[in-house]
């Protein structure tokens, strides 16, 4: 369960431009390169928005233009829930009677979770079921606008530059939130589409020429600079002394979540629009290979690629801990998993002194000195009944037992330290076959199917030491 | 002797007004008194231990909500000297699956969501929601059309009060006769044993 309940437990090393540790089941293995990759040495591309609710797609212009966000779909003011839409029943006068009322369908949002509804904050019903919601004009559109438009100039000035110098070769990355060093700002303050979308392989001569005249056409965009104000609106009297009406006051969430309004007061909360999400697709650096490619129907959770890496890496994991002593050896029971269909040699080997990966280990450690064999991936074997069990001949020293694709076995942990969590590592070495790999230039005449050895370095935390 | 015994069970068991439908699977303690056109389904349990429990007219009890007008804490059954606190539910009360309610008075039209608590303390007025999975046992009255949601118990004051479930109440009574047994109403008890 330790890749389900808890990843962090055992770690593999990816050393891309960065070195990062990470659970087996976060990795992609790049099967061009024979080598893991984190989410960190990989690059994000955007394949298509679409909404998360209604599940319609969006082209990415159309995405910029609407904000990012679903033109039919709201958010609720109040707990981010998912609004719907609620029909009623409203007496209306009839337009040549007006003594006579008939039922008239209203429609108005309402959310299923803290019961907000568009009635709260008087917002009139609609007659029709979708859109027709009229929006709060920002005060301070205008001006965003214009600041825009100045640094899009600005952009466009820096763009010219950088073409002149023969600079840009690079494709647009999407920068990641939480990625640390993948961003590459390329598309600085939204700059039109079509410079950006050109492959490095365009010819820069005849583009840059064409931006250069765009840019005389262009006028220059003056905007004022931001005045500072000497004094500020003076907080209401009875601030520190009236008292507060918590259901009137708005949480601080809500405030952020309309940064063009921050509502103080509960009355004031209108729906927001919802954010659209991506499907993104990820890309070894080196090779530029797809690893990951979602199917671009936002209905569909399915992927077209998928190179993770659980799908060809052995699995080592925990299996059982027994009391850890300082200076004491004791024996922690792994198992390791082939995840693929043929069968694997794996050779453990302790981190040699000095070993720049080994940081992190509080404890010295002992892996079995032979080679582990295991049985290949068969998918139908538990259904097999009739399965000649496999014969291989174990050391039972060493294999504690055997199943299927996946062996049990020991190794000896002597903690160092008393004053940390154990922490073990060692390097795990297995041949792997590349059998749907792209064929290789002809001049190294090797077979396709060749078998590689990859190494990878394992560290596995087996928690406090016993009392 | 037998008679006797159906005596005591009567006066024991629970007054039901005609309309209500109460299954036979629903586990009713102690001295309660159910309103006309209330609902109360299998598994539903109602516990008077500690008092009377008086539930109104039109209210929707769901399976596994727990009504319980039990002791405080510091008070032993046994503990004498004190008065039995009446617990009152008024009308148009939804109480849905797995809650547990002590308060002592609730008001109309309140919503009691799935696995809410709300402890003996606290007064429920009307129009109250207490969201899924929320725990109030403050000792506070709550205000009216006041909606408690979310993990953090948030709290805000809704202009509209729920409206009455009275088409999933006429469903119910009709539906729910041709699966389940009913506990007899006070009607049928009054004549038993007639054809």
């Amino acid at each position: 369960m330790a890749s389900l309940l808890q990843p962090e437990r055992v770690n593999y090393l990816v050393t891309g431009e960065k070195k990062i540790r990470s659970p087996l089941s976060s990795l992609y293995f790049c099967r061009y390169c024979s080598e893991l990759r984190s989410l960190e040495c990989v690059s994000h591309e955007v394949d298509s928005h679409y909404c998360p609710s209604c599940l319609e797609n969006m082209p990415s212009a159309e995405a910029k233009l609407k904000k990012n966000r679903c033109a039919n779909c709201f958010d609720c003011p109040c707990c981010m829930h998912t609004l719907s839409t609620r029909a009623t029943n409203i007496p209306a006068p009839l337009p040549d009677d007006p003594a006579k009322t008939t039922m008239k369908k209203a429609y108005y949002l309402a959310c299923g979770f803290c019961r907000w509804t568009s009635r709260d904050v008087g917002m009139a019903d609609k007659s029709v079921a979708s859109g027709g919601w009229q929006e709060p004009e920002n005060p301070h559109a205008q001006r965003i606008y214009k600041l825009i438009e100045y640094y899009q100039q600005l952009a466009q000035r820096e763009k010219l530059e950088r073409d002149r110098k023969k600079f840009a070769r690079r494709r647009p990355y999407m920068p990641l939130a939480f990625s640390q060093h993948t961003i590459h700002v390329v598309e600085k303050y939204g700059l039109g589409t079509r410079l950006q979308r050109q492959r490095s392989g365009a010819p820069i001569t005849s583009l840059a020429g064409l931006s250069l005249k765009e840019g005389e056409d262009q006028k220059e965009i003056k905007i004022e600079p931001a005045q500072a104000l000497d004094e500020v609106e003076p907080l209401p009297e009875d601030c520190y002394t009236g008292p507060v009406n918590l259901p009137e006051v708005t949480t601080l969430r809500q405030r952020l979540l309309q940064p063009d309004f921050q509502p103080a007061g509960a009355s004031h909360m209108y729906p927001k629009h919802k954010h659209l999400l991506i499907k993104r697709s990820l890309r070894c650096r080196k090779c530029e290979h797809n690893l990951s490619k979602p199917e671009f129907n936002p209905t569909s959770i399915k992927f077209k690629i998928q190179l993770v890496a659980v799908n060809y890496i052995p699995d080592v994991r925990i299996m059982s801990i027994p009391n850890l002593r300082c200076m004491k050896e004791s024996q922690v029971l792994l198992t390791l998993t082939n995840p693929v269909e043929n069968v694997t040699h794996v050779t453990l080997l302790n981190c040699e002194d000095g070993d720049a990966d080994d940081i992190n280990s509080t404890a010295k450690v002992v892996v079995p000195s032979k080679e582990l064999v295991l049985a290949g991936k068969d998918a139908a074997a538990e259904y097999d009944e009739l399965a000649e069990p496999q014969d291989f001949q174990d050391d039972p020293d060493i294999v504690a037992f055997r199943k299927s694709n996946k062996i049990g076995f020991f190794i000896k942990v002597t903690p160092q330290r008393d004053d940390r969590d154990v922490t073990v590592s060692f390097k795990i070495r297995h041949d792997f076959r590349n059998l749907s790999a792209p064929i290789r230039p002809s001049e190294e005449g090797e077979p396709p199917s060749e078998a590689v050895w990859l190494t990878h370095h394992v560290e596995l935390s087996l928690g406090p030491l016993a009392p | 002797m037998a008679d006797t015994n159906a005596k005591q069970m009567a006066q024991k068991s629970a007054k039901i007004a005609a309309g209500a439908v109460v299954c036979v699977e629903s586990e009713i303690k102690g001295d309660v008194t159910i309103g006309p056109r209330t609902v109360v389904h299998p598994k539903a349990r109602i516990i008077a231990e500690a008092g009377p429990i008086i539930i109104g007219e039109g209210n929707l009890i769901e399976e596994q909500a727990l009504i319980i007008n039990c002791y405080p804490e510091n008070i032993m059954p046994d503990t004498e000297g004190v008065e039995p606190k009446t617990m009152t539910i008024g009308t148009n009360n939804v109480f849905e699956v797995g809650c547990v309610s002590q308060a002592l008075k609730i008001g109309d039209n309140n919503v009691i969501e799935s696995k809410a608590e709300v402890g003996r303390n606290v007064i429920l007025t009307s129009g109250c929601i207490i969201g899924a999975c929320c725990q109030v046992n403050t000792c506070e009255l709550i205000p009216e059309n006041t909606v408690i949601y979310g993990s953090g118990c948030m709290r805000r004051v809704q202009t509209e009060r729920p409206q009455p479930q009275t088409l999933q109440l006429d469903f119910l009574m009709k539906i729910l006769p041709n699966y389940h047994h009913l506990k007899k109403t006070v009607k049928g008890n009054a004549t038993p044993g007639k054809i």
